[in-house]
């Protein structure tokens, strides 16, 4: 009989994250319930999917200093994304990690902003100041949710994300300033990300509902207005000309239309998992 | 836009910064280690990655090494003679010390 054979393996599944509010589901009526399913599906999947992408420069960043604050950022991420599954599997019912890693492909509703492959350091950077300014405008719109545990939640996301905020301002201004490769390269990720600039505010089906609960404070329509100000004026500030026509935040596609690159990506974090469905760890 | 980001080239080498942490409130800075960045802001972060990314600091310093003023000549630190009159050897502090004490706690006013 071998160790692992006497000791009872510890259940790690029911360990939820301490950060986590309890609430009672059925203080909200269905469609409420449902409306704030959707937003909670693509706020975690966002954080989520970002997590990976970022987590692909672990080994590999431009210097071990950045290497290590990188992957910590992606790792704060996955935290996110761990909070916000579990707060939509204790509203409907069902199983953070099965939601988390369970899905196919098409099935998770990420942003377009996050359907592209890692691509060189100046992109990740672009992605990750795109998405991260644009979440902040988000979060804001939430913090104040007649919903207390995801207002609660969302106020504790916010202080961490504040410093990710500052880390990729860092990073913007020294891409931008650094000379004229660092600078070619920053506006060439940023016209390719362009048309996907304002897709965290992709209409939502139930977005109406939402705002009726005061869940959601302002429509994403206005949240995608403000982001274009913020985009704009920071750009400009760093001399940098935004690169297009404002996009439309629903994109080119939908949030369930996935790219091949996210594909790969799915058969990446899911590859643990899909070994034996179930198991407990 | 920083004059350090604006001096750094490509191929240049970044600064190492010394990190000094406090475990807890009340204790001393302590040297924690080093960190590699282009300009003080980033060494903050890296400073933050390195020694409290799990909460283990409650403050921390970082301080360009070029700026630390370095005492290690051994003349000045290990002077070849005899420096055994400088030791406090030999000289009883406990009488000393029990008086000081007593002072301190008011039980006597002294002379």
């Amino acid at each position: 009989m071998t160790a692992s054979e006497t000791k009872p393996r510890r259940a790690t599944r029911a360990l939820l994250t301490p950060d986590l509010p309890r609430f009672d589901a059925g203080d909200l009526d269905d469609a409420t319930r449902a409306a704030l399913a959707e937003l909670l599906l693509t706020m975690a999947d966002d954080e989520f999917v970002l997590g990976f992408w970022d987590s692909e420069w672990t080994g590999i960043a431009p210097m071990l200093e950045e290497d290590v604050a990188f992957s910590s950022m992606a790792q704060d991420e996955i935290g996110h994304a761990r909070l916000l599954y579990e707060m939509l599997a204790q509203l409907t019912g069902t199983d953070a990690d099965a939601i988390a890693f369970g899905r196919q492909p098409g099935e998770y509703r990420h942003c377009r902003l996050l359907d592209h492959p890692r691509t060189d350091w100046a992109f990740s950077v672009a992605r990750r100041w795109l998405y991260d300014t644009a979440d902040a405008v988000r979060l804001n719109a939430l913090r104040h949710s007649t919903f207390a545990p995801l207002a609660e939640i969302v106020g504790k996301i916010r202080r961490e994300e504040a410093y990710h905020l500052m880390h990729m301002d860092i990073w913007v201004r020294r891409l931008a300033g650094g000379g004229e490769e660092p600078r070619r390269r920053f506006e060439r990720a940023l016209a390719r990300l362009w048309p996907d600039a304002l897709t965290v505010f992709a209409p939502l089906a139930s977005e109406l509902r939402l705002i009726e609960a005061g869940i959601l404070s302002t429509s994403m329509a206005e949240l995608a207005d403000r982001q274009v100000e913020q985009l704009t004026a920071i750009l400009s500030s760093v001399g940098i000309t935004i690169p297009g026509p404002r996009p439309s935040p629903a994109g080119g596609r939908d949030r369930a239309t996935v790219s091949d690159s996210f594909r790969w990506l799915w058969t990446e974090f899911t590859m643990v998992h899909r070994l034996e469905e179930g198991a407990t760890w | 836009m920083t004059d350090d980001a604006a001096r750094l080239g490509e191929g240049a080498e970044p600064d190492v910064w010394e990190v000094f942490r406090r475990e807890k409130d009340g204790e001393p800075m302590r040297h924690a280690g080093n960190v590699r960045a282009p300009d003080a802001e980033l060494a903050m972060h890296y400073a933050r990655e390195f020694y409290s990314r799990r909460q283990e600091s409650v403050r921390l310093w970082v301080v360009r090494r070029t700026e630390i003023h370095d005492v290690s000549d051994p003349d000045l630190l290990k002077p070849p003679l005899d420096r055994s009159f400088k030791k406090p050897g030999g000289y009883v502090m406990r009488d000393k010390l029990e008086t000081a004490r007593r002072r301190a706690s008011g039980e006597d006013a002294g002379p």
